[in-house]
């Protein structure tokens, strides 16, 4: 498969260009009234399910920006946001 | 004449109650099945498989089998895993084809020598045979290398390790298939597991494409594809993310390399098998995927790597690549746990690329954890609490660029 | 032998000779042969031995598909000699034999085949188990094909290009042609890959015309020469594609030669469509010795004589199920060879022509009939012809067995981008059900035969693939799909597989040496789908993978009953869809290692340099791996480090200050100016990841370093820990724009006032001051720190100005005796001042309390949701981890543990990260990471050194710094 990721500063670009930055989990928890379980979720635990989830990536080799995208992580290919409302 | 030829395992029907029921019939569900017969007497057992035994990691895996792992936890597991296969050839009258050549992993800087020392002093602490070498030592072991200064890592020495190898993965799928099926464990091929049902705290039944099944006892040993089952069936969140890894063979030639060879600065390894391929592969596509197609990047990017410390082989030809998962833990340790979220609920996975090698005496272990309810002293550490503990294993010494958390 | 003369078909230029040995023979070919048809010319036949019984083997098809004809030429093992052109001198030789090809040695084990069932080595060998090691040198030693020296060196130039296009178009026959015309035309950049050296694909040769006068040939080589023609199609012959990926990405490689820059490369293109039109093969027949020397495909046949004027026997029998292979019959015979009958699978179907044709020439033809065995050893002698429903046999002299039992499509290039096929048995094709986005398919791989009608399906998909490549042009596709349905369809194909009565010794996979018996006995098994049959058997996982039972296995299985797969289904195919050299894949193997701006100076210097991470840098400056001097010199004068490969970067914007308090763990609120502020970071673990000092030049404007192997991602790093606050701040990464170099030792002040009017005096410029300064013009940013544990002054300056700033240094301080020092005199250096380098002193695990810097965390700081802080709280007093202690040896005349070693006592508790002789304290001292419980002063350390055999050596836990503890000398 190629893989390719539509930065929104470069348009789309090879998928090797970016580096993956986790699941999309929200802002930052405060950490003072943290439990560790609570803090272990946060940090460490993910879903990892087959299909389409939201997720963090940044244009390594490129403009350097943070961005979301929705890719199906069995076909590993961007699903644009239209299309996912328009199947919803 | 067909007499010789019988089946290695038979088709037969599904029961609606086992007193255990094992998602997945890849190397880890097949060893426990096996281990629950064979040592307690727990016979009345079902792997459920989705596919057939063998299509998912089990069968794409390049075998290597090694014990010279970084900490004392894994240190145990895994000699006792190599010192099985002669003794499982035996007893399953199945050959496994333990092919053992001894691992040479390469060091191409200082650095990488002095995680070496560390990982050979504690295989000789623990008694296992794993030596340092300096580069013309390696060299005589694997002729082919090239030690000058022209590879961009120059090599600086290596660990070599002669009780590993390589075993031949299929055989150790099928040789479990038939112990276990013989024992009496009931092997439902082409069968998905599609929910797992709980009951006052317990493990009640497992649900599937073909109905469901009441069982007390639970094994969700689907590899790569656990994290997504327990997520999806019990809501359980892992640290695990599934990554595509990729594996090559070049066409078979006469015997080249006698030991199999890996270099961490090259992220490559490379062995003969048997069949005079040459294997390799190792680094991964670093962003989690379900997908097990293979990429032009890495074909490109393993035929670079390995041609620079192997550089006759730029002379073969690489004639097949595929791809299967790995699911990584942040600590390159796997995950062995029970009765969590619920009693009766087994969980073995995050076994990443390297489960092969463990996976009979992971399924020894898993079975007497099952069997008694008891988790066995060996495979404490590696308790899912260790993540929210800030108790890592160490197995790596780096970090793991796998997510962003670092 | 003599070649065919004259036909306009011919490859080969007469009179162009090429001389190259083959074993001890010289033999001549013409320029325009490949290897393999020069060895045919020559009167080779047996060109090798097959893998497990030794059989001989011969030319059988001429693309390759299976290791028959692999070679070894000039050193290189399994060379396809099918398709490798000859060149003059070349040195050719057999694979697999003991002796010659013709008499091999290991010949017998043919005849021990039934010893050799499917899966024997999973049942053989193991008891008693001490056999097994002494099995497995005879099965290395069996396996394999060709060899291959440890010293080989691959000769060639070997490159790499990425073209892009619009469409790329697969295949360069009618159809593939067509569709590229089409696709030009309406104005688009089109690549068109071509295995062969040229172009018109199974067209180009034959003779044979549509009814309307023109051989067929002719207009092969008309619409290659309209391609040609066309500016935007880039045409790239010998150019088999090997991979071909979603997104419109396809892989090939390339042949070169002396005309070329390059002897072979590899091309990866992205395209915004792709077209297939591979065409079709010709599949194999299975019966009794189905691959004996002298049976090969009546293609191959046909191509020896049109395109290398080769006539492949004296007499032939033909065995075909397809009207291609009743024409090459007529067409040979044409030619000269003598052909006693043809046999045709089909009871009926036959193209009234061409049975008209065969009756002409008074060659008899058997419909229903089929080849049930090739007789003969090395070479075909004859051949038993039986009716497909085995009831009639016939016996035929022969020296030629042309058998093939119709046609099979070359569907790779669509199974690999995803294509979904499925069993059509019309055709008996595997035919495109699905097809995903941006993917065409067209020609004789659909089941299309006629001339026109490939050239229309062609044409259809060009127009399709223009349009998915944004083009406008809905109303020519229109037209063009008109035009195809009027034109003829997919032709009726054969299903046939295998002979009636035929033996033991069909082959289904000539790669394997697996007969259709084994993969009987694997279903018996238990082994009844065709990729757990291919697994069990071996079929189809040789050097040709596919090319032989790819298709046959499926309709095999299919046909027993016995598999749960009703209906044939496809197995798989993966890259490289043609063998590819790991040279090629290699390609150009651009290596992308930084130099710092001082790099030739170092060398200069008598540098030893080495790769660190992306960087390549100096470990030391002498022989002595202790570097003595290095650190002496440090110690008691000057020395000179270029530490340009510190990350250094600019902070700056209203929000600058918040997210500095997100990633670094001291309260950066808290800053004076003209001070740096030497902190870490953490990861969300609470383990240390980063340290580095911080300066604030003006108001939200903050200047900072990180560690060398946190400069690559410490942008991404803040971005990622405040992208959700959408806050307004700029990093600049200058790690590459500015160099630096470490000036220090108790000397390092005379040297630097001799080179600048700045004021550098303890008072003016003290320890942990930051001051802008000039050298000679030069602008400096000079940092006052002390890792090495003396007076030293960090001096940060545009990289272009690096060179210089050494010159004028050393220059300054040779009266001081300034030196320069590398890697390890620094570690030692730094270590014996208790200075730790993460990961070096850290592991993955290792938090900032475990490192004891603890303290530089200031967690009253206002809520900026630290990164790190949760764990850094949890851990804080967390009994049972790793700390960081200093050590010294219990016996001090010894030699330091070596780095790495554990610490244990009945279990390992730790180990040593770094330990070096001290020169200056006169003993070895060190660093360690050992559980808390070891972690006091005077605690007992046991290490356990890498082959000391159970002699274990102590330490003693002793405090840190061990050089200059009250930190005077920094202080100076
Ligand atoms: C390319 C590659 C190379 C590797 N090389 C090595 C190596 O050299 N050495 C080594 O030690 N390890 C190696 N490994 C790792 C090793 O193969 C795996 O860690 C190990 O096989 C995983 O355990 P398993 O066999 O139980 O999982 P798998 O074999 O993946 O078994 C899981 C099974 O669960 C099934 N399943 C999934 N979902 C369901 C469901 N809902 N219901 C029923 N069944 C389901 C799947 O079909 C699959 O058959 C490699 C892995 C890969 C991919
Ligand atoms: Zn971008």
């Amino acid at each position: 498969m190629a893989f390719t990721i539509t930065c929104p500063v470069c348009g789309p670009r090879d998928g090797y260009e970016f580096r993956f930055g986790g699941e999309d989990k929200g802002p930052r928890p405060e950490a003072a009234d943290l439990t560790p379980a609570a803090w272990c979720d946060y940090v460490h635990m993910a879903d990892s399910r087959p299909g389409v989830q939201k997720e963090w990536w940044v244009h390594r080799q490129g403009c350097g920006a943070w961005f979301t995208i929705h890719r199906d992580t069995v076909a590993n290919q961007e699903v644009s946001l239209n299309l996912l409302e328009a199947a919803e | 004449m067909l007499g010789r030829f019988k089946r290695l395992w038979d088709a037969k029907p599904m029961k609606t109650h086992y007193d255990a029921v094992i998602i997945g019939g890849g190397l880890h569900g097949l060893a426990t099945a096996y281990f629950l017969a064979r040592n307690h007497g727990l016979t009345d057992v079902a792997v459920i498989e989705k596919r057939y035994i063998g299509f998912g990691a089990a069968g794409r895996n390049t075998a290597i089998v090694r014990a010279n792992q970084r900490t004392q936890e894994n240190l145990p597991l895994y000699k006792e895993a190599l010192d099985l296969w002669p003794v499982l050839t035996r007893e399953l009258d199945f050959n496994l084809m333990f092919y053992n050549c001894g691992n040479l992993n390469l060091a191409h800087s200082e650095a990488a020598l002095k995680a070496m020392r560390l990982q050979v002093a504690s295989a000789q602490f623990q008694g296992i045979d794993s030596r340092l070498l300096d580069a013309k030592e390696c060299r005589e072991l694997v002729p082919a290398l090239d030690i000058s200064d022209r590879p961009r890592y120059p090599i600086f020495g290596g660990m070599f390790h002669p009780p590993g190898g390589i075993v031949r993965h299929d055989a150790v799928v099928w040789g479990l298939a038939r112990g276990a099926a013989k024992r009496g464990v009931h092997i439902h091929q082409g069968t998905s597991a599609t929910g797992i049902g709980v009951e006052g705290g317990k493990a009640a039944w497992v649900d599937t494409d073909r109905g469901r099944i009441r069982t007390p006892r639970v094994l969700n040993a689907a590899g790569a594809y656990s994290a997504g089952l327990a997520n999806r069936f019990l809501g359980q969140r892992l640290p695990i993310s599934v990554l595509t890894i990729q594996a090559m063979v070049t066409q078979p030639l006469k015997p080249l390399l006698h030991h199999v060879v890996s270099s961490g600065a090259y992220h490559c390894y490379a062995n003969q098998t048997l069949k005079g391929e040459i294997a390799t592969g190792a680094h991964m596509d670093p962003w989690p995927n379900y997908t097990t197609q293979t990429t032009a990047h890495y074909i490109k990017h393993q035929a670079e790597a390995v041609t620079e410390f192997l550089p006759c082989l730029k002379g073969l030809k690489f004639m097949r690549t595929w791809g299967g998962l790995a699911d990584m833990t942040p600590d390159m340790a796997p995950i062995m746990d029970g009765h969590s979220p619920a009693e009766g609920y087994y969980l073995d996975c995050g076994w990443g690329y390297f489960g092969f090698k463990s996976s009979t005496v992971t399924g020894k272990y898993m079975a007497q954890y099952m069997a008694t309810g008891e988790c066995p002293e060996i495979l404490k550490p590696f308790a899912l609490k260790r993540f929210e503990e800030h108790r890592l294993m160490g197995e790596t010494a780096a970090l793991v660029d796998y997510t962003a958390n670092n | 032998m003599n070649r065919l003369k004259h036909l306009p078909t011919l490859r080969i230029t007469p009179g162009a000779a090429r001389s190259f040995t083959y074993g001890k023979h010289t033999f001549e070919g013409l320029q325009g042969d490949t290897v393999a048809t020069a060895l045919f010319a020559n009167g080779v036949r047996v060109f090798g031995r097959s893998l497990k019984y030794h059989r001989p083997r011969g030319l059988y098809s001429l693309d390759g598909e299976c290791s028959n004809t692999l070679m070894e030429v000039d050193g290189v093992p399994n060379v396809r000699t099918e398709t490798t052109p000859l060149t003059a001198g070349i040195r050719v030789a057999a694979q697999n034999v003991m002796g010659r090809p013709e008499l091999d040695l290991l010949g017998v084990l043919d005849a021990f085949s039934w010893a050799m069932p499917a899966g024997f080595y999973y049942r053989m060998f193991h008891r008693p188990a001490r056999v097994w090691p002494l099995a497995i040198q005879q099965i290395r030693k069996a396996a394999g094909l060709g060899r291959l020296s440890p010293d080989f060196r691959m000769p060639g130039r070997f490159d790499e290009i990425y073209p892009a296009a619009d469409v790329c178009v697969l295949g360069g026959g009618p159809a593939g042609l067509s569709a590229a015309l089409a696709a030009a035309e309406r104005g688009l950049r089109v690549i068109l890959l071509e295995a062969r050296p040229w172009l018109g694909g199974a067209f180009e040769y034959r003779a044979a015309d549509d009814g309307d006068g023109v051989a067929l040939h002719r207009k092969a080589r008309d619409l290659a020469a309209a391609v040609a023609a066309r500016p935007e199609i880039r045409v790239f012959t010998q150019a088999p594609a090997i991979g071909v990926y979603s997104d419109g990405q396809v892989t090939a490689f390339q042949r070169g030669g002396p005309d070329q820059s390059f002897d072979e490369r590899y091309i990866e293109i992205r395209a915004a469509a792709v077209v297939v039109a591979t065409g079709c093969g010709e599949r194999p027949l299975l019966f009794e010795h189905n691959e004996r020397p002298g049976v090969m495909q009546p293609a191959c046949a046909q191509r020896l004589a049109r395109t290398w004027g080769l006539l492949a026997g004296t007499e032939a029998v033909f065995s075909v199920g397809h009207d291609l292979g009743l024409e090459a019959a007529v067409d040979l015979f044409d030619l000269g060879l003598k052909v006693a009958a043809v046999a045709d699978i089909r009871e009926d179907g036959q193209d009234p022509t061409l049975v008209k044709a065969l009756a002409q020439r008074n060659i008899p033809l058997l419909k229903g009939w089929v080849a049930r065995k090739a007789h003969g050893g090395n070479r075909v002698t004859g051949a038993t012809l039986t009716s497909v429903n085995g009831r009639f046999h016939r016996r035929l002299t022969c020296d030629l067995l042309a058998a093939a039992a119709g046609l099979t499509p070359a569907t790779g290039p669509l199974t690999l981008a995803q294509s979904q096929l499925a069993f059509d048995p019309h055709t008996g094709y595997f035919l495109p059900r699905t097809l995903p986005k941006g993917l065409q398919a067209a020609g004789r791989l659909l089941g299309l035969e006629s001339w026109a009608a490939v050239t229309a399906s062609g044409r259809r998909a060009g127009l399709q693939a223009a349009a998915d490549a944004g083009a406008d042009c809905q109303a020519a596709i229109r037209e063009s799909e008109a035009a195809l349905r009027d034109l003829p369809g997919a032709v009726r194909g054969s299903k046939f597989v295998i002979a009636p009565g035929c033996g033991r010794k069909a082959f289904i996979c000539f790669d394997e040496d697996t007969t259709v018996k084994n993969v009987d006995q694997a279903m018996a098994m238990g082994f009844d789908v065709p990729e757990l049959i291919k697994r069990f058997t071996s079929a189809g996982t040789g050097p040709g993978q596919g090319g032989i039972p790819g298709h046959n296995l499926p309709l095999y299985v299919a046909q027993t009953g016995l598999s749960p797969d009703a209906h044939p289904r496809p197995t798989t195919a993966r890259p490289p869809l043609v063998p590819t050299l790991l040279a090629t894949y290699a390609g150009a193997q651009h290596d992308m290692s930084k130099r710092t701006p001082l790099h030739d100076l170092q060398v200069a210097c008598g540098g030893r340099m080495e790769r660190v991470g992306v960087w390549t840098r100096a470990r030391r400056f002498t022989d002595d791996p202790r570097c003595r001097t290095e650190i002496l010199n440090v110690r008691t004068n000057v020395g000179l480090l270029d530490a340009s490969t510190l990350g250094k970067f600019l902070i700056f914007g209203p929000d600058a200050l918040k997210a500095l308090q997100r990633v670094y763990v001291s309260d950066m609120a808290r800053m004076t100016p003209g001070r740096a502020k030497y902190s870490a970071m953490c990861n969300d673990d609470g383990c240390i990841t980063d340290d580095g000092v911080v300066v604030q030049t003006a108001e939200n404007d903050y200047y900072f370093t990180t560690s060398t192997a946190r400069a690559g991602v410490t942008v991404e790093w803040f971005r990622y820990h405040t992208r959700y606050d959408g806050w307004c701040y700029h990093l600049v990464n200058l790690t590459d724009a500015y160099g630096v170099l470490n000036l220090a030792g108790p000397k390092a002040r005379e040297v630097l006032s001799r080179v600048t009017t700045a004021d550098v005096s303890n008072a003016a410029f003290p320890y942990m001051g930051y001051r802008e300064m000039a050298i000679h013009g030069v602008p400096v940013r000079a940092l006052r720190l002390g890792f090495v544990g003396e007076l030293s002054y960090e001096l940060h300056v545009p990289s272009s100005y690096m060179p210089a700033l050494w010159d004028l240094l050393m220059e300054a301080g040779r009266l001081e005796g300034i030196r320069p020092f590398g890697l390890e005199a620094q570690n030692a250096l730094r270590m014996e001042k208790g200075h730790l380098i993460i990961g070096s002193e850290s592991e993955q695990r290792t938090t900032l309390h475990d490192v004891g810097l603890g303290f530089l965390w200031q967690r009253e700081k206002a809520d900026q949701r630290l990164v790190g802080a949760a764990a850094l709280m949890q851990t804080e007093r967390q009994p049972g981890r790793l700390k960081l202690v200093g050590f010294k040896m219990a016996d001090p005349s010894g030699p330091p543990p070596r780095d790495g070693s554990p610490i244990v006592d009945a279990r390992i508790r730790g180990y040593v990260c770094t330990a070096r002789y001290s020169f200056t304290l006169k003993e070895p001292v060190g660093l360690a990471l050992v559980e808390d419980g070891l972690a006091q002063e005077g605690a007992r350390l046991a290490i356990y050194e890498d082959g000391c055999q159970g002699q274990l050596t102590h330490a003693v836990v002793t405090p840190y710094p061990f050089y200059d503890p009250e930190g005077r000398r920094l202080r100076q």
